[in-house]
């Protein structure tokens, strides 16, 4: 999978299937509005998702990373998304402490029910991503 | 010291209480040593203790069946501790025949300060808080932060916590996490993109001869993430953005198992500092969770422990 040449930023977002994926699902049924930059993955819990895939999106030339999952206590594993926490949470300093800007990796917490929640998220990583423009990261030439 | 390990280990061996021994013998090139691994109780007469038993034997524990007395410093122990706790090894196959260590003499350092090869200085020796360095009759003293390992001034644990037999000596303290800290802070002084840069530079060095890995006791995976085929997560040929991938997710998939033994830097055949990775990785576990590596066998590991409320000002 490659991201689009258009629609600057591109996003790939990682959606737990029994919180996230269904908030995205219920922004849709309900005609929220928000951009089209994110790409959505669906897994099948926060917990599931490796600090590698994060790397591997921003390698495949992705702008930004979302991850999102249950809201803590919420998890359909029970402690799936805690685990996913710390995980995310290391990966976003460590990363940060490589050289990546903060804004190109980000998590959230977006339950079934909050579709206004999730395009309100989207809304907002979109919009820190593009202000701090392309990722040049992993190209050859360049910074 | 030698003396009372040798004994010990003869006799561990001799009463069968383990099958094999993993300590340290002297290495065929001068200041090095080489690991030892037998269950002959007459060769245990060339265990040695010295200040260049760098490697981590802990390694070892997972690679050999049977019962084992491995030898450890501080730093081996607690990634002893770190694979029971991960239920790598069980606490019974293991004996600890625990050393008290005084830091790790780094060989590169001894040869920038003396300007002198290997081959040509005769003696390195620890006297108290002091190396002395002779090289022919010219004799040197300098103070012992110099010349240690980076990962030794950052040391925690100079004496085993976790052991059966603990050899008697001295453990000179040593400790300046500044120092060991010091090309860190550097890295951190940069901008983003800087530090992005300086990375990238080193990586583009790397050949993926993976020692780091092979070296490391917290990297147990049967199928690294890099050999992987399907799907293809890096390429296997040696690119720089392949690289970096590569280790900077070696470095948060062994958060909370590296124990900043300093190991993979030290084997590193082109000199990436990669400790400068692992220490920050490390400290940044250290202070979001309060978590130290391989101090308590009875802990759950970091990444399968979890507090309700933590690191909730990342998360949107």
């Amino acid at each position: 999978m490659k991201p689009k040449k258009d629609d600057q930023p591109r996003i790939v977002g990682f959606l737990c299937k029994w919180c996230s994926y269904a908030g995205a699902d219920l922004a849709g049924t309900s005609r929220k509005k928000y951009p089209s930059n994110l790409t959505v993955l669906k897994v099948p819990c926060s917990g599931r998702i490796d600090p590698l895939f994060v790397l591997k999106g921003l390698r495949l030339g992705f702008d930004g990373i979302l991850v999102s999952g249950c809201h803590p206590g919420d998890c359909h594993y029970q402690t799936g998304n805690y685990r996913a926490r710390r995980r995310i949470a290391l990966t976003k300093k460590f990363l940060e402490y490589m050289g990546v800007p903060e804004q190109r990796v980000q998590a959230s917490w977006v339950s079934a029910s909050e579709g206004t929640k999730f395009a309100q998220v989207v809304e907002d990583v979109v919009e820190s991503v593009r202000a701090i423009g392309p990722s040049n990261l992993f190209n050859d030439e360049g910074k | 010291m030698e003396k009372e390990l040798r004994d010990q280990a003869a006799k561990l061996l001799e009463e069968g209480t383990v099958d094999f021994i993993v300590g340290f013998a002297a290495g065929t090139l001068k200041h090095t040593t080489t690991p030892l691994i037998t269950g002959d109780k007459d060769a245990t007469s060339s265990l040695v203790i010295n200040p260049f038993i760098s490697n981590n034997l802990a390694t070892y524990a997972l690679e050999i069946s049977g019962r084992l007395g491995i030898v450890a410093k501080g730093c081996d122990s607690r990634s002893i501790v770190s694979l029971i706790q991960d239920k790598q090894i069980t606490r019974q196959d293991i004996v600890i025949l625990g050393i008290p260590c005084s830091g790790l003499i780094d060989l590169k350092k001894v040869e920038k300060l003396s300007g002198k090869e290997r081959d040509e200085i005769d003696d390195i020796a620890v006297v108290e808080d002091k190396v002395v360095i002779t090289i022919g009759s010219e004799k040197r003293e300098v103070t012992a932060a110099t010349v240690l390992f980076d990962h030794c001034l950052g040391c925690e644990l100079q004496i085993p916590q976790e052991y059966d037999f603990l050899i008697q000596g001295p453990a000179n303290e040593i400790r300046d996490n500044e120092a060991s800290r010091e090309k860190i802070q550097e890295l951190k002084q940069m901008f983003p993109d800087q530090r992005w840069a300086y990375w990238k530079q080193q990586f583009s060095r790397c050949i993926r001869c993976y020692a780091c890995r092979q070296v490391c006791p917290a990297c147990f995976c049967e199928r690294c993430f890099v050999e992987e085929s399907q799907p293809r997560w890096v390429s296997p040929v040696s690119l720089w953005q392949d690289n970096l991938i590569f280790q900077a997710v070696r470095a948060i998939h062994v958060a909370g198992r590296c124990t900043d033994c300093g190991e993979c830097e030290r084997v590193c055949p082109v000199d990436i500092p990669l400790r400068s990775l692992s220490k920050e990785m490390y400290d940044l576990v250290g202070e979001m969770f309060d978590y130290k590596t391989g101090m308590n066998a009875g802990a759950p590991p970091l990444m399968t422990a979890y507090e309700l409320t933590e690191v909730e000002s990342l998360i949107r």
